[in-house]
């Protein structure tokens, strides 16, 4: 007679598919490989959104072509983390690195997550002007990327640099920065 | 009990762009719905939400959802991760409470985004005896139709002439296609697809105002059967017995039923449960079976009882159904009063 069952594996997966990337991301990154940030200005309360979302989440209307406007490729660390690398397998960062939240002069919305490059980290802090370090024209992938996350600001943009501006006043910061 | 009318219903359209989120589907939706009875979002005290993360595979995903209701300023707000049917119960005993008046519901599912619906619905049964086997929906409404053929003396004919008789199609055609898992064929198994829905209820005297006839909610009821088909006969179901009587079907009977259906077998179980009649006009907007939007096919089946309210009929009822067959049933019985 066969022993009792005692144990039994059951390992199971689900599958999804990635979504399509919607109308908009795929427009967002056509204008990116043209070196132009664009985002819907909502018709009610004039906030910026970049990247378009096609409404305003505070008022709750849609946005559409008519409300788009063009947004700087300069701004504003709003605030940043120092990152200290721990050793894993894949980890290639060795050193303390700092990651940064931007608001993009005409924007209401900021990039999150940003790489500064050529700032020494005691130089980050909140206020700082940066301007974005483009990718050449033809090695920005939003345009021909098929997924959503191809199509964002890190498609042509690889990083971002100090211009030696002046500091950005704090009172202009107020709402924006995360 | 206070007296609470369902006075507008909408649904995404089904023909949406590539891509499209949830929220946009969801956004002109709840702004039809609303603007149906000449409300706004300012109007509503209470704002309830249906939806499941299994479907596209992200997490709170209902959180991205709200914004198409709006939720700055802070607003008052529940989710249930089942259809959306059951948001409308909740919404439904929040107004009971009597300090709100208006309620919005809404849900949306993407089942799409999902390889295999029958795969990801695998992970509502029980994860030790029936998840490890696979036992998918299609599989076990198979079953399920097994049962009610065996107990009724209902044949293949009688499923597929359920579907011939509301599209016209051939029956012996329909019969001549090969089974997805015997003896349901893909006739008997409605579709899955996208889909975004919005209701609005209103309490007392404010639905009389805003709506010339409104569905009045003269009752409604929600039971649960036990999770494990194999301890139940699943040729019937108590839980929509229950259900209908609590929700009172019985009193006065009804001329149109929606039912949550989602396979044909489904179809006949929830007839007999609820005990309708030949002179009921069952499921005339085609049912689950036409089209099954995941998540919002139940709420869809109340929403479709209030157009033949709003078409004149006196007394109907709509039905949602979850989880494996049939578990989960509820009423909803509305009467129409000018």
């Amino acid at each position: 007679m066969a022993d009792p069952v005692q144990f039994m594996s059951h390992f199971t997966t689900v599958e999804y598919r990635v979504p399509d990337p919607s109308p908009l991301n795929v427009y967002f990154a056509e204008q990116l490989a043209k070196g132009r940030i664009v985002g819907h200005k909502c018709p009610q309360c004039g906030k910026v959104y970049m990247p378009p979302r096609g409404y305003c989440p505070l008022c709750v209307v849609e946005t559409t072509a008519k409300d788009e406007v063009e947004v700087a490729d300069r701004g504003t660390v709003t605030t940043f983390s120092v990152i200290t690398p721990l050793q894993y397998q894949g980890q290639e960062e060795t050193d303390d690195y700092v990651q940064a939240t931007i608001l993009l002069d005409g924007s209401d919305t900021t990039i999150m997550v940003a790489h500064l490059d050529g700032v020494a980290i005691a130089d980050v802090h909140s206020g700082l002007r940066v301007k974005a370090v483009w990718a050449p024209e033809s090695e920005r992938s939003g345009a021909t990327g098929s997924l959503a996350r191809q199509m964002g600001l890190g498609s042509a943009v690889t990083s971002w640099e100090a211009t030696g501006e002046p500091d950005t006043p704090r009172d202009h910061l107020a709402e924006h920065i995360v | 009990m206070r007296d609470i009318a369902i006075v507008a219903f909408a649904q995404a359209p089904a023909d949406q762009p590539a891509g499209q989120t949830e929220t946009l589907m969801l956004l002109p939706t709840i702004t039809r719905a609303l603007a149906d009875v000449g409300l706004t979002r300012r109007d509503v005290g209470f704002t309830c939400s249906g939806s499941a993360d299994y479907l596209t595979g992200g997490t709170f995903t209902f959180v991205q959802m709200l914004e198409a209701a709006g939720a700055w300023p802070p607003i008052p707000e529940s989710h249930v991760e089942m259809d959306g049917a059951w948001a409308l119960h909740e919404a439904w005993v929040r107004l009971q409470h009597g300090d709100v008046d208006v309620a919005l519901v809404f849900s949306s599912g993407r089942a799409s985004l999902g390889v295999s619906l029958r795969e990801t619905l695998t992970f509502q049964l029980d994860p030790y005896y029936l998840a490890p086997l696979g036992a998918d929906y299609v599989s076990l409404a198979a079953l399920q139709g097994e049962a009610v053929m065996a107990r009724t003396g209902r044949t293949e004919r009688d499923l597929a002439e359920i579907v011939a008789a509301r599209t016209g199609l051939d029956v012996d055609k329909l019969l001549a296609e090969p089974y997805v898992v015997a003896p349901l064929r893909t006739h008997d198994i409605g579709p899955p697809v996208d889909g975004a829905a919005a209701v609005v209820l209103v309490a007392g005297d404010r639905a009389r105002e805003l709506c010339e006839r409104p569905a009045w909610i003269a009752g409604i009821d929600h039971r649960a059967d036990p999770h494990y088909p194999g301890v139940r006969d699943l040729s019937r179901s108590r839980s929509t017995t229950l259900a209908g009587e609590k929700a009172g079907v019985g009193n006065g009977g009804v001329e149109v039923a929606e039912l949550h259906a989602v396979c044909t077998p489904e179809e006949i179980v929830l007839a007999d449960a609820l005990g309708l009649g030949g002179d009921v006009d069952v499921n005339p907007s085609g049912g689950g079976i036409a089209a099954n939007p995941m998540m919002v096919t139940g709420l869809v089946r109340i929403g479709e009882a209030l157009k033949q309210i709003a078409g004149g009929r006196s007394r109907v009822l709509g039905h949602a159904s979850s989880g494996p067959c049939l578990q989960q049933n509820l009423v909803c019985v509305l009467e129409g009063r000018n």
